[in-house]
């Protein structure tokens, strides 16, 4: 079996679908599910997950809206929930009482790639998640220098995840395992499990990043096979494919 | 009126790039090791002769600054009041202020050991002024542009392209500045080693507030010597229109601690300054005051009840931004600044007015300040003194001008041309 977090846009291709989509990655056995409240400004996404949010946001989906959802997923499943977003959504909506809706409703970590550590002095973030027994996803690049490695070590929860290349997320077929390399370094700094992620979009792609990382994340690639014949039958089945 | 404890100056340029709550460096992991180089690099060219003496030689040599304080003696005549001069950043080379920071990070990033240029732009003016800079240091260039800027300042896009930069139009979201700037930040996310982002404007993640407004503070500096020439004394006023803020911040930073000194931003009021079922028709970020962090910065953003930045209107693309820089969200907080905007058919008149007073051709950003000096001047006696700053000319404009002024011949002009 293999260790896989899997991703959706809330709302995307409706509210609805999100919902089937999520319940068809937990029976297949995904180990993390990452829920993405959508933001007019996702600087960290490619182009399928950047037209995911836009076409969310379309449909009228509402931070609250990823609240109700996560809190109807996590009554159904101990499967580890994460909250995947950008930081001005978080900070609208105030940083504490994110922090304390996500947790009521079941949230087991947040991932949001434009909050730095650096910045904890305004926003505390870090301190409100720890308060809120959320796992604040910390994320590292092969350009990372070595201090910010011994940092990121010092604040990581949950697990951290490295990503496999420099660029937005996007299934890629150019993606090497030799990439990777630069995790057997992040180990020295950091004692959480290691999730790769960007660019992975098959079985052989999978099996390979495991051998160095814990978790493999599939983003975008998931997004594009269901967009194909929106059919959750074959969506089951490309998953299982990946995972067993 | 500043709360900091050191004077302004500094504190605009401060080490850490907060400025009260605003500014910061909120970016994905990835991008931080590539603004702490930038940072560095910047901190040690300032301090190097050989990069300010090249750097004034461009400004001087290939710019053409000092760029004149003209005073307008018809205009004033015609308004009854204040003594108005216009600093005309307009004759600068490429027609607009935005040469000055262009040519202050190209000589980083060369410094840096960059060969390629990442831009984006609104109007087209800084993008222009990358592509402009990129061919003279012989660097390859990519501006991203707005689709719907894209098809609105198409003669800029044409200038761009005869001087090599590749010019990317960008289809998502509201298609205009906004959406270039997340399309250069993705680019940069991508090509983090050999690329430098040419940031256009005092927003962004920190270092690039600083930066900018390092390499635009020439205006104010040059407005405080010509005009201690022409009248021996300090501006009683500065107004100076506000998008992002590097022009504004350009004409303000060199007085800031001069309290006498009074300092009015005009932000873009579109159609109109209210919305329309949650629409923005304008870009006026302080009159409706809500802090975001946005495209690696925390300060005032248009955005809907939820957190979703929205798009904006306004007769000038190089307005039409969501967000503004974070020293200036500081300077409303702290009184020092005050901020207002003007309406597109203000802009409309008060171009003619200056066309037709002066013989001086005014971009659809710097009317929006001429609209504020039409209205103040009148009220002030003639001992005061007010500058302006002409940010760019006008030429550029020409498809949107002719719209509203001469709209069938010019038209017709167009379909007799093909």
């Amino acid at each position: 079996m293999n260790t896989l977090m899997t991703h959706i846009v809330a709302g995307y291709p409706s509210m609805q679908e999100s919902e089937q989509i999520a319940l068809t990655m937990l029976e297949s056995g995904v180990k993390y599910l990452e829920i993405q409240i959508p933001f007019s400004d996702p600087i960290a996404d490619g182009a399928t997950i950047m037209q995911a949010n836009q076409d969310s946001l379309q449909n009228g989906t509402t931070p609250e809206d990823c609240f109700s959802l996560m809190n109807r997923l996590s009554m159904k499943t101990d499967t580890p929930l994460l909250f995947m977003t950008y930081f001005n959504i978080v900070h609208h909506y105030g940083v504490e009482e994110f922090c304390k809706r996500a947790q009521e409703v079941g949230c087991w970590g947040l991932i949001v790639p434009d909050i730095p550590m650096d910045e904890e002095e305004y926003d505390h973030y870090l301190e409100l998640c720890k308060k809120y027994k959320l796992n604040a996803i910390q994320v590292i690049s092969p350009i990372t220098p070595e201090h910010r490695l011994k940092k990121i070590g010092e604040v990581a929860s949950g697990f951290v995840y490295c990503v496999s290349r420099t660029g937005t997320t996007g299934a890629r077929s150019d993606f090497n395992v030799s990439q990777l390399e630069y995790l057997e370094n992040v180990r020295k700094h950091v004692s959480t499990p290691l999730a790769t992620a960007f660019g992975l979009s098959n079985r052989k792609q999978i099996d390979q990043a495991l051998k160095k990382a814990d978790i493999a994340v599939v983003g975008s690639k998931i997004i594009k096979v269901y967009d194909e014949d929106n059919d959750m039958q074959n969506l089951s089945s490309f998953l299982s494919d990946l995972i067993q | 009126m500043n709360d900091s404890p050191i004077p302004l100056k500094e504190y605009l340029m401060n080490k850490s790039g907060h400025f009260g709550p605003y500014g910061g460096r909120y970016i994905p992991e990835l991008l931080i090791p590539l603004m702490e180089e930038l940072e560095a690099g910047f901190d040690e060219a300032i301090q190097d002769e050989n990069f300010l003496k090249d750097l004034k030689n461009l400004y001087n040599h290939y710019s053409g600054r000092p760029t004149p304080l003209y005073y307008c003696e018809n205009l004033t005549k015609k308004l009854g009041g204040a003594k108005i001069y216009l600093k005309n950043e307009g004759l600068n080379h490429t027609g607009a202020h935005k040469i000055n920071h262009c040519l202050g990070q190209i000589l980083l990033a060369k410094r840096l050991g960059k060969t390629r240029i990442i831009a984006e732009t609104g109007a087209g003016q800084h993008g222009l002024a990358s592509a402009t800079v990129a061919a003279k240091f012989g660097m390859k260039c990519t501006v991203y542009m707005g689709a719907k800027d894209y098809a609105r300042q198409r003669p800029n896009v044409f200038w761009m392209e005869r001087m090599g930069a590749e010019v990317i139009p960008v289809h998502t979201g509201g298609q205009i500045l906004r959406d270039a700037i997340n399309e250069a930040l993705r680019d940069l996310i991508t090509n983090p080693t050999d690329s430098h982002f040419l940031h256009g404007t005092v927003c962004g993640p920190s270092p690039y507030p600083k930066i900018n407004t390092y390499f635009q503070k020439i205006i104010g500096e040059e407005v405080r010597n010509q005009l201690m020439e022409q009248e021996g004394k300090l501006p009683d006023y500065l107004v100076a229109c506000v998008g992002g803020g590097s022009n504004a911040i350009g004409l303000f930073y060199d007085f800031v601690d001069d309290l006498k000194v009074r300092m009015i931003g005009v932000e873009a009021g579109g159609k109109k300054i209210e919305n329309t079922a949650g629409k923005f028709e304008h870009a006026a970020r302080f009159q409706h005051p809500e802090v975001g962090v946005v495209e690696g910065f925390k300060s005032y953003f248009l955005q809907d009840e939820h957190g979703q930045v929205g798009d904006t209107k306004s007769i000038s693309a190089g307005l039409d931004y969501s967000g503004v820089g974070p020293q200036h969200a500081y300077l409303h907080d702290t009184g020092r600044v005050k901020y207002t905007y003007a309406l597109d058919k203000e802009v409309i008149s008060a171009y003619e007015l200056l066309c037709k007073t002066e013989g001086i051709i005014p971009a659809m950003e710097s009317t929006h300040a001429l609209v504020e000096v039409i209205k103040l001047a009148p009220t002030l006696s003639k001992d005061k003194v007010i500058v302006f700053n002409l940010s760019g000319r006008g030429d550029k404009d020409l498809f949107i001008t002719t719209q509203h002024l001469d709209k069938e011949n010019f038209n017709q002009f167009l379909k007799t041309f093909k």
